[in-house]
């Protein structure tokens, strides 16, 4: 089983978006999509913190990753996201703008 | 003929655009070689040095005055700055984000340089660069510390379910990312806590002043909001903030209660977006809309000057509010005199929002008649 957790904060509006998603229970395509973005993103190896600088007006990315029997959290930045997080970064926050 | 050497010939066979690319993106070095080899060509052809002289207006550091932008185009990616798409210059591309980045950087531009004398973000001629189309569905805009940084809103979503339009579509949201640069090159104010707070406060107040400076307006005539016209129809709200009434600026079933506060009463304590910066800004944003309307006519005259020079000579990257409160009071003095009508709409704007000068004004009633007879209340 895999869950994700996803919050962004901050930017100009400084509100709150946030998603839960249980890849169980997404029709596979989605859940694939999600899972190979997670790979592509080489997410349980990425640093934890990547906030800084503080950047104004940036939106502040919070992501937990459940996998069986690891979880790892990832904070991110517009402005110091890795290129490679990015696909994912762009999935969720559709994914929570879409439920907020 | 010229005399060119075998590096200036490799670029003679580029094509024009992608030298220009070159001098916009390339390394100082990849630069001049452009230059060198654009002017060589043109000899050579035996032209006027048109695109000599067109590279020549991009690569001219701005004297006093005079402006220089550079819009580019993200065409949805997040890689910055992008391709250009609008020089300084150049007529309107009919893109519409991509010219308001323009237009409204210009107007910024103006402000700061007519009324404050400000020439560019670092006061030294900056070349002001937007990049819009910024990813897809990106709902925002932000200053990078080297530029200015646009997203279309929610176009990637159904109709039905966007909340949010292209972020240029607000003069004062461009005033207000371009001012996060002065604040940058001045007091430096750290991004978090009260320093956040004042950081946001004071893009709040210049690009609503750059808003109000465009139309003419006076203090009571403006509206004070911060983001109007980004909301669709979908949302329950007159735009992202409110000077005049923190709070007040949307109520909506989907994006909730704008969260504002206007007195250090209801202040926030939190630790998401970065100590509540975008938050608890609206207690200094009300203390200067009490301010601009205690002194009446245009905002940027008066109270504009004296938050001008808080910022560029008086705050210090850590300041809190009351020092912010306590250092506009004293440029207000330092402007226009001690005791001056001036200095009480700064003391009358703090004390608003639930700050006194120097932390032990008298407020109310009674202190204010006890001071009348020379007896202090506290």
């Amino acid at each position: 089983m895999t869950k994700i957790s996803f919050e962004r904060t901050g930017g100009f509006m400084g509100r709150k978006v946030s998603a839960t998603i249980d890849l169980d229970d997404l029709p596979d395509e989605q859940a694939e999509l999600l899972g190979d973005l997670l790979d592509e993103a080489d997410f349980f190896e990425l640093p934890d913190d990547l906030t800084k600088p503080a950047i104004p007006d940036a939106f502040t990315y919070n992501i937990t990753v459940f996998n069986d029997d690891k979880q790892h959290s990832v904070r991110v930045s517009d402005a110091t996201a890795p290129d490679d997080l990015r696909p994912l970064l762009d999935e969720l926050s559709k994914q929570a703008r879409m439920q907020r | 003929m010229p005399r060119h050497n075998s590096t200036h010939s490799v670029f003679c066979i580029t094509p024009p655009h992608m030298l220009r690319e070159i001098i916009l993106n390339g390394s100082a070095e990849q630069r001049e070689l452009a230059v060198r080899s654009i002017t060589v060509s043109e000899q050579i052809r035996g032209q006027r040095g048109a695109m000599t002289k067109d590279i020549l207006s991009i690569l001219k550091p701005a004297v006093a005055g005079e402006k220089q932008r550079i819009v580019y185009d993200a065409k949805n990616g997040s890689q910055l700055p992008g391709t250009p798409a609008r020089n300084e210059g150049d007529p309107a591309t009919g893109d519409t984000a991509v010219d308001e980045a323009y237009d409204g950087s210009g107007v910024t531009f103006d402000l700061y340089s007519d009324i404050y004398s400000r020439n560019s973000i670092d006061n030294n001629g900056m070349r002001l660069d937007s990049t819009v189309h910024y990813q897809k569905g990106y709902d925002n805009a932000f200053w990078n510390g080297q530029q200015m940084v646009y997203g279309d809103g929610d176009e990637d979503l159904p109709e039905a379910q966007r909340l949010f339009n292209r972020f240029t579509a607000a003069l004062d949201v461009i005033g207000h990312e371009l001012t996060h640069g002065v604040t940058q090159f001045e007091a430096g104010l750290v991004y978090w806590d009260q320093s956040g707070a004042l950081n946001e406060s004071m893009s709040d107040v210049f690009g609503s002043l750059v808003k109000q400076y465009q139309r003419q307006e006076t203090a009571d005539q403006a509206n004070w909001i911060i983001g109007e016209g980004l909301f669709t129809s979908n949302v329950n709200g007159v735009g992202i903030r409110s000077m005049k009434a923190p709070g007040t600026a949307y109520d909506d079933p989907v994006l909730g209660k704008d969260p504002q506060p206007g007195h250090m009463d209801d202040y926030v304590k939190t630790i998401e977006d970065n100590g509540g910066v975008h938050i608890n800004s609206g207690i200094p944003n009300h203390a200067f809309y009490v301010t601009s309307i205690e002194l009446g006519g245009n905002a940027w005259e008066k109270a504009g000057k004296i938050w001008y020079k808080t910022l560029t000579e008086k705050l210090t990257q850590r300041a809190t509010f009351q020092e912010a409160a306590d250092l506009t009071y004293q440029a207000a003095g330092e402007l226009y005199g001690t005791g001056s009508l001036e200095q009480i709409a700064v003391r009358k704007g703090w004390s608003e929002v639930g700050i006194s000068i120097g932390g032990d004004a008298p407020t109310g009633c009674l202190p204010g008649i006890l001071s009348v007879f020379g007896i202090k209340s506290k």
